[in-house]
Order: C-alpha cells, then structure tokens, then sequence
C-alpha cells in the first residue's frame, strides 16, 4: 500500500502517516494534512523542534504500529534512574503541614524528585521545550516535554484522555487508569488537570502507542490537546442537582458524538475550549473561561412555591437577607408576601440558591458566547455574547451546534494563525463577527448601546436611502 | 486506536445517580464536607467530600486505596469536582463518619463544601512545565496549610477558591478565582539565535501582541525591551525563545474573581500585588498576603458576598485602604483596554 508519510527530518521519526488512496478522498484527513505540512512539529523522539516536517512516499505491507508495540520492551534509562539517592530538603519541607502533598505523591512514583527540587532549589523550572506532538493514528492526545537537564532524566511525554461524564469513575475504570500508568507511565496521574483531562505521565515513545490503546479499551479515549475542539467540561447537572436548567451532560455525549474528528484532528488557528454549565451558577467557569461558552438560562421569572415559602421562614429562612442581598432589588418581602419583578430581576440564581421555595422559571434554553480565555493578545477576555436564548433540544442539540460550528468555521476561516478565537472576536468587533456567522444582533448582546457614531453601512444600504428620496 | 468517543453513561454513573437522572428536587449542606441530595421520588443521596493533594497529583498507590473505599462505602463508583477534590456518592448516612475516619486515614481532610476555603486549583508549575515563574503547586500547598482549618468549618461570609499559575498563561487559572496566584517574568526573554534559526520567523513575529518582535537577519530576532511586556506568547511557539530568570522572576496576587451570575456577576480578579519575590519552598509573603485579604473580607463582607461582590459593594479603593496593600503604579493599567478600569468621575472612598 502506497503511504504517505509526514517525518522529523532530523531523526526520521514518523509523525503522521496516511493511506495515499485515504488522503485522496478524506476530507478530514486532507485537511489535517495540511495543516501538518504547513505547521512547525515536536518529534516525540528526537524531542526537537523543525520548521517543517519531511513527506515521504513509501511502499509498505501493513501500518507499521504493530513494530512499535514490539519496541516496548526496552527499559528506558529515565525510568531506572527513580528516587536519586541525593536528598531533596526542599520537597521534603513540602511534605510537612496538614494538606495533603503534591510531593508525598510524586514520592511513591517513578519521577525524578531532583527534578522538582532543582527547581525549587535554583527558582528555575529545570524542564525544557514542549508542546503537542502525534504519532500515527494519534494526532491529538500526545505531548512531549524535552529536559533542560538531561544528567537527571531525559524528557517525558504525557497522553491526555477525557474525562468520562459527571467526572463520575467506576472503580473498574479507575484501576485500569491505574495499571496503565504503573504500566508505560511514572505511576503519577494528574486528575484532573484544568481542562478536566486525565493525564498519564511519564511515558516513553515506544509505549505511546499501547498507553493509548490501553486507555480507549478502558472506555477513555485519547485527545485534547493542538489546535483543535479540546475536551469539553460540563457541570455535573443531571447528575446531582436540582438547578439544572439543560441537560449539560447530555450535551456533552452530543458534543463528542457530533465533532469527534474535530477533537481529534487539530487543525484550527488555535486551541478552542467548549465549557457546558447547565444554569447561570456556571460551575465550569465558562463564562471567564470558554472559548465557547454554553449557560443554561430561562426566560420567565422565578418562580415562588408559597406554601414552601411559609414553611422556610417558619423554620428559620432568613428571606429578609435574601431580598436585601438581589443584585437588582428585584424582590419585595412584606413579611407575608414576596413580590419578584421581573423587569429588574437578571435571572442570576442568588434567591434560588439560597430559598428551596424559588425555582427557576420556565422557557428554557441555553445562551452561546464565545471568545472567553486566560491570556490572549490582550489579557483575559471574559466570552461574548452571541446568542442569549438558543433552543437546547436533545438528543443532539442541533440548533446550539449548529452554532457553535457556524462560530468556528468563521474563526477557522478568516483568524490568524495562533490567534485566539477571543481575540479575533476582539479585532473584528462584535458587529463584524455577528454579522459574519450570521446572527440577528439581540439587545441582550449589550451592556449598554454605543457611545460612538463610528459604525458602518452597506452600499445597498446607501442605494435604498436614494432610492426612497 | 483513538476515535471510540465518550464511554456510555452506564459504564461509570452510579445506579442512584442513573435512577435519578435530572429528577433532583432539593440538597442540604448537612455539615461541611457531607451533603445531602434529595430526588422526586424522595430518595436520598449523601456524597462526601474531600481535599486532595495539591496539584491534583494522584499516585497510583493512593488512587487504589481511594478505590478501595469507593468498593466499601460507594457501590464502587466515585468522582472528581470541577475543582478535582473527591466526591464518594451514594453513602449509607450510617457509616459516614467511619468513611472520614477513613479518608483521614489517608491523609485526606473532608471538607470544602459551604461557605469555606476550597480544594485549590493549580498548574504544573516547575515539576513539568518550561515556561513557569514561580512553583504553582508549591505556592497551593503553602496556601492550602495555611488556610487549612478553614476547609474543616464554615467561618467565612461565602466559598473562597483560590487558584494558582506558574504563568501568564494562566492554565492553573488564577484570574477566575476570588484570590488568584500569578507567576510573573520580569525580564525579556533571551534569543538564542541558533535555535530561532529552526523556527518560523514569521509566526514568532506575528505572535508578539506588542510587535516588540523585529526580524534580525539573516535568520533570528531581537526583542525591543521598550516593548516587550513579558506576556510569554513567543515561548510557545520556538524553544530559541527563552524566558525565566530566577533572579527577577515572581508572582503577583489577584483578587475578586468569580463565574457565578448572582452578586455582581462573572468577572475576572484584578491585580492587587504586582510582584512579590519567589522563597521557595514555603513562600511565606505569599501566605501573609493571603491570609491578610482573607481576614478583611472575613471582617467585613455581608453573609453571601464573595471577595469581588463585597469590593464592588465598597470600592477598590476602600478595599486598598481596609486591606492595607500598597498602591504602585504597576496596578494602574496601561495596556491595551486600560480605559476599562480608570476613574473618571470623582466619587471616591475615602
Ligand atoms: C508548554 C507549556 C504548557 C504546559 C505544561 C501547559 C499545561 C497545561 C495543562 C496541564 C492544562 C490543563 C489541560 C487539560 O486539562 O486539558 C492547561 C490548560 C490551559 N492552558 Fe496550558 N500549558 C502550556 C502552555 C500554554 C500556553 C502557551 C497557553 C496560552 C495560550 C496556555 C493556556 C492554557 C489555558 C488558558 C488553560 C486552561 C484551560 C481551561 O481552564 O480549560 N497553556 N495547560
Ligand atoms: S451550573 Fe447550575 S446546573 Fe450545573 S451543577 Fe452548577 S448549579 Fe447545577
Ligand atoms: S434571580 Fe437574582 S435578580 Fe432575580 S430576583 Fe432572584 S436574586 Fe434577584
Ligand atoms: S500556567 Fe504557565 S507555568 Fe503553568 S503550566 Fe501553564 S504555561 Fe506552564
Ligand atoms: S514576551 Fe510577549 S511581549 Fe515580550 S517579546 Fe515575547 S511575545 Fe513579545
């Protein structure tokens, strides 16, 4: 079968490879392709970085991955080298007090210590260059992290997989978790980093393969990392609470249904973070941090349960403190009878956190924002907002992924490369982007309208003002 | 091979968790670290919670004996919180103070629910990250001691998370928090023109958010010190690009972070210390700050009002004054959307 090959030029180590004949009629694969042509790489081997990868035509019988399970074999020499027998007083100084340590765990696993207390000892991180690297058939899920010493360990790749729903583990599950990074890792988990992905750590290049392998039979699938859709966080709704206005688990699974190839094959200006929370408390943060951002919200006022209500203040509700304490002095208490009006009220969550006789009220759906990440251009950018009410119909939540990928091939068509999708948001101007994903501008998208006359019309706009003189 | 997607809902919920599925109708803070969820049908639900080592570095010989437990008081089943501390859910109400008594056992404290201190949230920092300025787990941890007693009991106005980053990047968050940690560089990052030589010139240039990034031919850059503004961006992208300096590197505190709706809405945490220097192992200002934030808010704020609802309420200004911080004029913003927090009427707090 003729491959076509994508190589570090330096050490020869394939990064990607794909069927000729595959290539020719994948869209998905085209266009990850190019986008790993044109993209500087980390070869997870050789652990340096190239401008450019190296294509190759080449004839082979099968995909060469059974050959790379066989190399597992080798100890690799970072491994050996475990617990150096120097002391470590700055770690151990990190043991001590009553929280529970970073250190103590580190301990009892394969990574190198000294690594961590010449950082601690020198204030200097003692880890070199890194980022996201593929192998094979991985494209996303695989970083690679090369030492600035290599006299105490040589660098380490990681393999990140999401996390199943809820964040919720059988313990099968988890002890597979577990046999895979005693197996090919330093026996350390990370659970979970920010994102909620699980990260496996300490794995050498001969193992990737199998630690990815092993992690998919174990019902944890690989990705989360490049340019790409990232695992996407949504609150434990459903699950266990009460507040949940859309099912934000359901619409996760539907996520991951509808745009696997996306999580899995980067190919975007830039990494794109989805968060799901299922009501306006927003327990995944996605309103400061999501590059699309998806809120549960409802339309009518909250409601009041009376009955409840009489039975709360009789056993010690304080509803004086919860009126006095709206954001917008939307509610009214008389000592017998509680007024919201819902022209003020913002439908914020406060008094139906803190009265189990409020309850949100009806007409639900989700708002969509975009744009929200911790650094960018121009410092962190809380998501815009883009559309304050879309219908949120399961099971596959068209309408508000529809959206979402509107939102997308916008940024993926006309951002620069390594631009944030909040920060293009920001070049463009809210007018500008709204106008070229193609939604209707709702006064909800404002805080307050413009106080400057510098906007722009159209020439049909023009020829129809003639037109009517 | 990759491509399998998310496991199927029955593979890792509990059988009360699937029997209730969005059927919850009310929950109860029973006490700190124990609630209590109630469904329809009027089944009750107890989930305890947990602290877990910092950084949310698990061993794996903790993550099979925190599995054992699951198997004992769980059905077999737990989870993590958005904030990575550990939930066993579905507990018999009868034997929950052996399952503390347990988790204590392991070093765990159970707590964090309510109106305390929460599971901090870090980065990697210097255990497996180039780009850190300071050691986010390290800093958790000496932060985490410190307000220890305060994950155990309910002595605040309302919850306090607090998260750290080795950096500007912010993947440990920091900003999102109601007091974040925020490692910071000070000096340029250095060229190492052989390496750049590898990299796209191009990319690296236009990454620069302050254009402080020139080609120096034939086939490397220099940086304009006039301009740089030690935001990290041209690190990422080539390993000729190298910042950090452990003389001068440190990190700054942020306060008044939150994403909730309620109070006064979502907001990022502002700069309130610009730079305090890095002592490893225990960063003591780091916690002298921290605790002396805290304590004002503590005094201070209403029932309810988290760090940034109770500034809002009594101004940033007032809140320099109450909290003793130095002003510095590192803190007034110069940068690109400064006009978003200069005064520009005159009622002040004085
Ligand atoms: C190579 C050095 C870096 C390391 C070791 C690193 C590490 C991490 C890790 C472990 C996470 C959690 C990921 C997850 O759960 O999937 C994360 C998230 C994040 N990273 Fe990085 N990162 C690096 C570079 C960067 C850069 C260059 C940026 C800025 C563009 C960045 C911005 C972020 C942000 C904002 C998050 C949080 C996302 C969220 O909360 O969902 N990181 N990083
Ligand atoms: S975001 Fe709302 S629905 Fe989701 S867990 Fe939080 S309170 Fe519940
Ligand atoms: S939802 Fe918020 S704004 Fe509306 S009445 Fe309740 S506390 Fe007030
Ligand atoms: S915040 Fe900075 S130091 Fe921490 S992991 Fe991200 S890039 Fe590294
Ligand atoms: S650190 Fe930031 S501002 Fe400074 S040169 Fe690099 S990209 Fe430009």
């Amino acid at each position: 079968m003729l491959m076509v090959q994508l190589a570090c030029p330096k050490c020869g180590f394939v990064i990607e490879q794909y069927g000729a004949e595959q290539l020719e009629t994948d869209a998905q694969k085209q266009k990850r392709y190019q986008y790993l042509r044109k993209k500087q790489s980390l070869c997870p081997s050789c652990l340096t970085q190239t401008a450019k990868l190296e294509e190759r035509r080449v004839e082979l019988e099968a995909p060469p991955q059974a050959e790379l399970m066989a190399e597992a074999e080798a100890p690799p020499e970072a491994r050996a080298e475990g617990e150096a027998a120097t002391p470590t007083p700055f770690c151990d100084e990190l043991e001590r007090g009553p929280w529970p340590s970073h250190v103590t765990e580190l301990k009892q696993t394969r990574y190198h210590m000294q690594m961590y207390e010449e950082g601690l000892r020198q204030k200097r991180t003692q880890w070199g260059f890194g980022g996201y690297t593929s192998i094979p058939g991985v494209a996303s899920g695989i970083l690679m992290r090369a030492s600035a010493r290599p006299d105490i360990a040589k660098g380490a790749n990681l393999v990140r997989a999401f996390c199943p729903s809820g964040t919720f583990y059988s313990t099968k599950t988890f002890r597979a978790l577990c046999d895979v990074a005693d197996r090919h890792g330093y026996g350390i988990l990370h659970l979970h980093a920010t994102t909620c992905d699980i990260e496996v750590l300490g794995v050498p290049k001969e193992e990737l393969r199998a630690t990815v392998d092993e992690l998919v039979a174990a019902g944890l699938d690989v990705g989360s990392t490049g340019d790409a859709y990232r695992n996407c966080q949504e609150c434990i709704g459903p699950l266990r609470c009460e507040m949940v206005l859309v099912d934000s688990v359901a619409m996760r699974q539907a996520y991951f249904t509808r745009f696997l190839d996306d999580v899995q094959y980067p190919r975007f200006p830039h990494k794109i973070k989805f968060k799901l929370s299922g009501c306006p408390n927003d327990c995944t943060r996605s309103q400061q941090k999501g590059d699309i951002a998806i809120v549960g919200v409802f339309r009518d006022p909250p409601r009041i349960d009376e009955a409840r209500l009489d039975d709360w203040v009789k056993n010690g509700g304080d509803l004086a403190h919860v009126v006095r304490m709206c954001p917008t002095r939307a509610m009214e208490w008389d000592g017998r009878r509680l007024t919201i009006d819902a022209d003020a009220c913002v439908r914020c969550m406060y008094c139906i956190n803190k009265c189990p006789a409020i309850r949100p009220g009806g007409d639900r759906g989700v708002a969509v924002l975009a744009g929200g990440k911790m650094r960018g251009k121009y410092g962190p950018l809380q998501p815009f907002l883009i559309a304050p009410l879309v219908p949120a119909i399961p099971p596959d939540f068209k309408e508000v992924f529809d959206l979402c990928a509107k939102i997308t091939d916008v940024y993926d068509e006309h951002a620069r490369r390594k631009e944030r999708l909040g920060d293009f948001i920001y070049r463009t101007g809210i007018d500008e982007f709204c106008r070229l994903v193609g939604v209707a501008p709702t006064p909800q998208q404002m805080v307050a309208p413009r106080i400057n006359p510098f906007y722009h019309w159209t020439p049909e706009e023009l020829q129809a003002s003639r037109k009517e003189a | 091979m990759p491509g399998v997607g998310l496991p199927p809902l029955e593979q890792n919920l509990p059988p009360i968790v699937l029997r209730n599925y969005a059927k919850w109708v009310d929950h109860e803070e029973v006490r700190p670290g124990v609630l209590k969820h109630v469904a329809e049908s009027g089944e009750e639900c107890y989930t305890v919670r947990a602290g877990m080592p910092t950084n949310a570095r698990v061993s794996t010989v903790l993550a099979r004996r925190i599995a054992d437990l699951a198997d004992d008081f769980a059905g077999g089943h737990l989870r993590f919180t958005r904030r990575h501390s550990l939930e066993l859910v579905g507990v018999d109400p009868a034997r929950i103070d052996e399952l503390i008594e347990r988790l204590r056992g392991l070093g765990l404290p159970v707590g964090g629910t309510g109106r305390t201190f929460r599971n901090t949230v870090s980065c990697t920092g210097w255990i497996h990250c180039q780009f850190a300025a300071t050691d986010a787990p390290a800093v958790a941890k000496a932060i985490s001691d410190e307000l220890y007693e305060d994950f155990l009991t309910e002595r605040y106005p309302a919850k306090l998370k607090i998260s750290i980053s080795g950096c500007v990047n912010q993947c440990g968050e920091g900003s999102t928090a109601d007091i974040g940690i925020v490692g910071i560089h000070r000096d340029l990052p250095r060229v190492i023109d052989e390496e750049v030589a590898r990299c796209e010139i191009p990319l690296i240039v236009s990454v620069c958010p302050t254009g402080a990034i020139r080609p120096k031919p034939p086939k490397s850059v220099q940086v304009d010190p006039e301009r740089c503004i030690h935001c990290v961006a041209c690190a990422a992208p080539c390993q000729g690009m190298q910042i950090g300096d452990p003389e001068t590197d440190g990190l700054a505190v942020v306060v008044g972070g939150k994403a909730g709706n309620s109070g006064n809405g979502p907001a990022f945490a502002k700069f309130v210390i610009p730079y305090l220097p890095n002592t490893p192992p225990r960063w003591p200002e780091v916690t002298r700050a921290v605790r002396q934030i805290v304590e004002v808010w503590v005094q201070g704020a209403r029932r309810d009002e988290r760090i940034g609802d109770w500034i809002a309420r009594i101004g940033w200004d007032k809140f320099f004054q109450k909290a003793g911080l130095p002003m510095s004029d590192k803190l007034l913003d110069g940068y690109v959307l400064w006009p978003m927090s200069a005064r520009t009427g005159v009622r002040f707090h004085w």
